[in-house]
């Protein structure tokens, strides 16, 4: 199965929420969970939120595992990190290697550490996995967010999935005729795909600057407010 | 009225795409440009409304002649709507609704004008309920009608299609000529690029030939496909329904110089020859 958030966003119980709601909730509990310092409120969020995105948004389990499972392995890394070259005062294991310890301090940083931002993945899921991007960035563009950054995300957010189908379509194409079979080819192939598509991207954005101008774009885009239903 | 006046353009000094290109085309008609890939046809398009500016030659609409400054270009680019080949170089909004309501906001339309413009343009070409959808989730067939219909929600007079079947499957074919068709009985001029001579008769009123950035030929459907140099210089063949007529006059029946391109003229004449 492939993992596509962007579906995901848009096909789940939560979508149609109110996304102020949903931001704010969002950015509340981040800024509560960073700030405290407390392992019993880490885990009882993430329980919650778990709860939240699996039995109310309906999203299925094996979707929120791939989520999760992504930002796990930075976690992870930065933690050991964290256990075994930060901190000082009493050691409690010695690892052996070049005199590498870990210390009271070093594992006390590493699993806060690690229960905070575990905590924090569930609350940017929940917002992530049940909110499509467009309506975040209404929401962001109604609360005077510079319109420069909006509108960037906007034309990236869109063109990023012609973007990833055109790499896709021609990694298959070199392929299929063998350019990833060793070693060596593979590197070259590798070569003339990203010059490839850095040119074809180019063209690319000079034609949707044709089809934009064409639509008389004046250098703004436009905001549209849909019709409020009456129902 | 569009009129096309001697345009010359190079993309530079080695290559000219068009080379002194003059065409006309009446208020309400349906054309189209025939002529092989890299011919000159989407660069003519991107003339019409003013995104390349023509080395020499000029641009008229309704007899007016295209001016290249902010203010004139606005207002040329609602009159000309261009429906790109790829609908994905098109469709750039996050929602259908918003891409479809990006032409109208820009002509600076009030927001009720422009919500019943997409909810129009949005019915005309069969997508309605697909308003809050991301364009990246629709199929070929369906981006392909969402762009036109983004076009069609700035009231074009004059609509210039880019290959329009290229890459829908069968009956995305016919559907989208069917509605072509409603759109011309409604009043809009379109013209169409296309290589495809197959369905050209079913809608042409007139043809235009290219054939490396020059017109070498003009006329009804009719009498296009009865000069056989034409077609072979710009790589084209007749109707495959033409075609059989031709090779049954190789085996003796005559055709008295009046071949079928359609289907439907087809089925006219084998009544005709049966009964004979």
């Amino acid at each position: 199965m492939k993992f596509d958030m962007d579906y995901i966003a848009h096909h789940n119980e939560l979508t149609e929420t109110n996304p102020y709601f949903k931001l704010f909730l969002t950015i509340i509990l981040l800024i509560v969970t960073l700030a405290l310092d407390n392992l019993y409120f880490d885990v009882i969020i993430f329980i919650v939120m778990s709860i939240v995105i699996l039995a109310i948004a309906k999203i299925s389990f094996k979707s929120y595992l791939k989520f999760l499972s992504l930002p796990m392995a930075f976690l992870v890394i930065t933690c050991i990190f964290l256990l075994l070259f930060f901190g000082s005062g009493q050691v409690i294991y010695e690892t052996g290697i070049f005199g590498i310890v870990v210390t009271t301090d070093s594992f006390h940083y590493a699993v806060y550490t690690f229960m905070r931002v575990l905590a924090c993945l569930p609350c940017l899921g929940f917002l992530a996995l049940t909110t499509p991007i467009a309506k975040i960035l209404n929401c962001l563009r109604r609360m005077y967010v510079p319109k420069i950054l909006i509108e960037i995300a906007l034309l990236m957010y869109n063109t990023i999935f012609i973007f990833l189908n055109e790499i896709d379509t021609m990694r298959k194409a070199q392929d299929s005729r063998l350019g990833y079979n060793t070693y060596w080819t593979s590197f070259k192939s590798l070569g003339a795909l990203a010059s490839t598509i850095f040119l074809r991207s180019l063209d690319k954005s000079e034609t949707l600057q044709f089809a934009l101008d064409s639509r008389g774009y004046s250098g703004e885009l436009p905001i549209y407010e849909p019709r409020k239903k009456e129902d | 009225m569009l009129e096309v006046k001697n345009i010359k353009y190079s993309y530079n000094s080695d290559y000219q795409a068009l080379r002194g290109v003059s065409l006309k085309v009446e208020k309400g008609e349906m054309v189209a440009l025939l002529g092989k890939n890299g011919a000159g046809k989407s660069t003519l398009f991107l003339h019409l409304n003013g995104i390349y500016e023509p080395d020499e030659g000029q641009v008229l609409i309704d007899g007016e002649e295209l001016k290249y400054d902010k203010k004139s270009l606005l207002k040329f680019r609602q009159k000309v709507g261009i429906v790109f080949q790829n609908p994905d170089d098109q469709i750039f909004a996050p929602t259908v609704e918003e891409d479809v309501a990006f032409g109208p906001l820009n002509l600076g339309l009030p927001m009720e004008e422009v919500q019943d413009r997409v909810e129009y343009a949005l019915a005309r070409v069969g997508m309605t309920g697909y308003e809050k959808t991301a364009p990246h989730h629709l199929s070929g067939g369906q981006k392909k009608r969402v762009a036109i219909a983004g076009i069609l929600a700035m009231k074009p007079e004059i609509m210039v299609l880019d290959e329009p079947t290229a890459g829908l499957d069968p009956q995305g074919v016919v559907d989208l000529s069917k509605l072509l068709r409603e759109l011309n009985d409604e009043g809009i001029t379109i013209i169409i690029s296309t290589h495809e001579v197959d369905l050209v008769p079913n809608y042409a009123q007139r043809v235009f030939v290219l054939v490396d950035g020059q017109l070498i030929g003009e006329g009804t459907p009719k009498e296009i496909f009865a000069k056989p140099e034409i077609l072979q210089q710009a790589h084209l063949k007749v109707p495959i329904v033409t075609e059989l007529f031709q090779q049954l006059e190789e085996e003796g029946f005559d055709m008295q110089d009046d071949y079928p391109l359609t289907i439907d003229e087809a089925k006219d004449k084998f009544l005709k020859l049966l009964k004979n």
